[in-house]
């Protein structure tokens, strides 16, 4: 009995001493400088789990902005604070943690940074709550092509599939002229983003060049370790040309398995989710000459900007900026460029001067960025494909996509979804 | 048997007024929300208990049913435009109806291979949801918000409302639970858990009644996912993943599976902890983790198991039955 006491009050000490230093040090860097009638900001985002790498990329994009708006004043005089919290990648959790944020917290403005179905679970708390919510990672087209999903109070400040898929089937097109490549093989993760930008990519690919032909597909599982069946099917097919939008650790394990059968020296290699630093720097034995659309790369735009904002963030944080960072760090930007046109932190009167807004920014494909004020999107960002080589800057030049031939076949896919 | 049910919703009346009452007295949004995401955890995992408490039959496949609650309630509501009323009632029987179908096959099996079997059939309901984008939308699961129409005065896009609603749900489900583990039938059902063999001489007939358990089981699984696809506003293919089966063992195991409460005081301090470790700390995981080990290593057992068990060794209570004696 004795015994038990004394090990119940060391347990006890030891549980109070282990929380608070979890909390002493896990709080410390989420609260930024706090003065008078700070805004608040609430964040979920996925801080844990297979892709938490891509949620911390998000927090620091956002924090790399903040500190630079607090110190120029903030949103209107109001400094922001930031509430970043994670969602393990769960959409009920991102709604339970978005409603939070609000209503507990006090927060009153949303940046969504979810992914996929968690982006949609925060829409729908953004509707009830009617509060201001940027989405900053999120490229499924529908969230703001589809008038039905579409609210005041919601915008996106990130990339989209349906841009990807036209810039990407354009210059695909054109290396396939260039180079006669007719027989293509496909080679994408097996659940809704695989399938659906895979067949989108076709779809472009053959609008630009209808010789085409797909002779056949591979869909490994997602988060599938083991790529040699699938790499044997492709080497028995011989294609002259192979497209693939695995990412992240499929995508290095299957460049990495496919380096052992010299697969990439055989088969011309389009992976739209290569030229990113997650994917790029991970990978052993970079292939040369593999295509790849830019997700974030410091040599894309080209500009000095583009370049000391990359080196702003390793310097920072010591790795390079993901494909999220940018997209968040627009957000703050946006947020930043509305509460000066509106003069007041007001999500409401935010949200007005959002739509339409354009403003200049690194990552712009002529400096400059756009909230599309008819579906409240981000358009005008730099995108574009290049070929990679195997050492730093990995992906030295980039072919940038056509914005007007984007919008005109933009225009084209949404009437054909019956969204215009 | 009457007089207890009776007593069962006197007592149930008293806890909805009370719910009802608090925000009035104490109006706190994040409570609010708490409650309704706890009524759906609460029905879920006192639900499974009624499979593996009562029953001894542990399944690894019981998300299914939240999943299945929740999509075929928010299809019905987003496509049909039904009421609300009605929606939920085609839920119950569309969950019955699967419930019945799985059950049938899974309750013949024991142990670890009843267990695998519900498991197969969650993992098969899960690639379906995943696959059949037109009907589900795939991963991103059901977009565009759940209309939630006002019926009979009632307007469940409220969230004050949403929350009398799931209270209602709650006692109500907690209160039917109970009346069926303290009738013949669950007695029956602890009979069979304990040696199916000797029930089966007298008479029982265990696959029925086991069946009977394991549709009753995914009817107040499927409630659960109802108020969850109210609380988001739609459906999301991770609910009828496995982790959500997961979630609702471990609530279980937290809880204690001796006493009709215990998941009930799990979800509690499932969703209390999950709440309070997701605000200072991303590295949830191992928090909860340290936590788990702790009641594993501590109290080798759920927590109102090892409270009963308390109880029941207290000098007090022995000395008291020691007089009885």
């Amino acid at each position: 009995m004795a015994t038990h006491r004394r090990s119940g009050i060391n347990r006890r000490a030891v549980i109070k001493g282990a929380t608070a230093t979890a909390i002493g040090i896990m709080a410390a860097p989420m609260i930024s400088r706090a003065q008078a009638k700070p805004i608040k900001i609430g964040m979920p985002t996925i801080l844990s789990g297979r892709v938490a790498q891509l949620g911390t990329s998000s927090r620091n994009g956002v924090m790399l902005e903040v500190d630079k708006v607090n110190a120029a004043g903030g949103l209107a005089g109001r400094p922001i604070e930031m509430v970043i919290r994670d969602s393990k990648g769960q959409p009920q959790e991102a709604a339970r943690v978005a409603r939070e944020l609000v209503n507990s917290d006090g927060c009153e403005i949303l940046i969504d940074a979810e992914a996929s179905s968690g982006a949609f679970a925060v829409h729908e708390v953004a509707r009830d709550l009617k509060v201001l919510c940027l989405h900053t990672n999120s490229e499924t087209s529908s969230l703001t092509a589809d008038p039905k999903q579409r609210i005041a109070n919601a915008f996106r400040t990130c990339r989209q599939g349906i841009h990807d898929s036209i810039v990407g089937g354009a210059y695909a097109a054109k290396v396939a002229n260039a180079k006669k490549l007719a027989k293509w093989m496909t080679c994408s993760p097996d659940y809704a983003y695989g399938r659906d930008t895979t067949a989108q990519f076709v779809e472009y690919l053959k609008h630009f060049k209808s010789d085409v032909e797909v002779v056949s597909e591979a869909w490994p599982k997602l988060f599938q370790p083991d790529y040699t069946e699938v790499i044997t099917k492709i080497l028995q097919t011989k294609p002259q040309a192979l497209y693939s939008c695995l990412w992240g650790g499929d995508l290095t394990s299957f460049i990495e398995q496919g380096n052992i059968y010299a697969l990439f020296t055989q088969t011309e290699t389009f992976a739209v989710n290569m030229a990113d630093y997650t994917a790029l720097t991970v990978v052993k034995n970079l292939p040369k000459g593999i295509h790849s659309g830019n997700r974030y790369i410091k040599t894309f735009p080209t500009t000095p900007q583009n370049a000391s904002w990359a080196d702003a963030y390793r310097a920072k944080f010591n790795e390079y900026p993901t494909n999220w960072s940018w997209q968040n760090a627009t957000a703050i930007n946006f947020l930043a460029a509305a509460a000066k046109k509106a003069n007041t932190a007001d999500g409401a009167k935010i949200a007005e001067a959002l739509r339409g807004l354009t403003i200049d920014s690194p990552f712009g494909s002529n400096g400059k960025l756009t909230i599309r004020a008819e579906d409240q999107t981000l358009v005008g960002y730099a995108i574009g494909w290049g070929t990679t080589i195997p050492t730093e800057p990995y992906v030295p030049a980039v072919t940038a996509g056509d914005w007007k031939q984007i919008f005109e076949l933009e225009t084209a896919w949404k009437k054909k979804n019956g969204y215009l | 048997m009457r007089h207890s049910f009776r007593r069962d919703m006197i007592i149930g009346a008293i806890a909805v007024t009370a719910l009802v009452l608090l925000p009035l007295v104490w109006p706190n949004k994040a409570f609010i929300d708490f409650t309704i995401r706890g009524a759906s955890f609460a029905l879920f995992a006192t639900s499974l208990n009624l499979l593996v408490g009562y029953g001894g039959m542990v399944s690894f496949g019981h998300g299914m049913f939240f999943g299945l609650g929740a999509y075929s309630f928010g299809l019905l509501m987003q496509r049909t435009g039904m009421s609300i009323p009605a929606a939920f009632a085609l839920t119950i029987v569309v969950t019955a109806a699967v419930a019945l179908a799985v059950g049938a096959i899974c309750v013949r099996l024991k142990e670890i291979y009843f267990a695998f079997l519900t498991l197969a059939f969650q993992m098969f309901l899960y690639s379906l949801v995943i696959l059949w984008v037109p009907l589900t939308g795939g991963d991103q699961g059901l977009r565009g918000g759940i209309p939630r129409p006002s019926f009979l005065g009632i307007d469940l896009a409220d969230q004050r409302q949403l929350y009398i609603a799931s209270c209602v749900l709650l006692v109500g489900g907690l209160i039917l639970m109970h009346h069926i583990v303290e009738s013949p039938f669950g007695y029956t059902l602890r009979m069979i858990r304990d040696n199916a063999t000797r029930a089966a001489f007298l008479g029982v007939e265990v696959f029925r009644i086991k069946l009977v358990a394991f549709v009753l089981a995914g009817i107040f699984g499927g409630i659960g996912g109802v108020i969850m696809s109210l609380f988001v506003s739609g459906a999301y293919p991770e609910f009828a993943n496995w982790t959500m089966s997961g979630e609702a063992v471990f609530i279980v195991m937290l809880g204690g599976i001796s006493t009709f409460f215990g998941p009930v005081v799990g979800t509690v301090i499932l969703l209390l902890l999950n709440d309070v470790v997701t605000r200072f700390t991303e590295y949830y995981g191992l928090t909860l983790g340290a936590i788990i080990l702790l009641f594993a290593l501590g109290l080798r057992r759920g927590l109102t198991d090892f409270l009963l068990d308390y109880w029941r060794r207290s000098p007090w209570v022995l000395a008291a039955a020691k007089r009885g004696r």
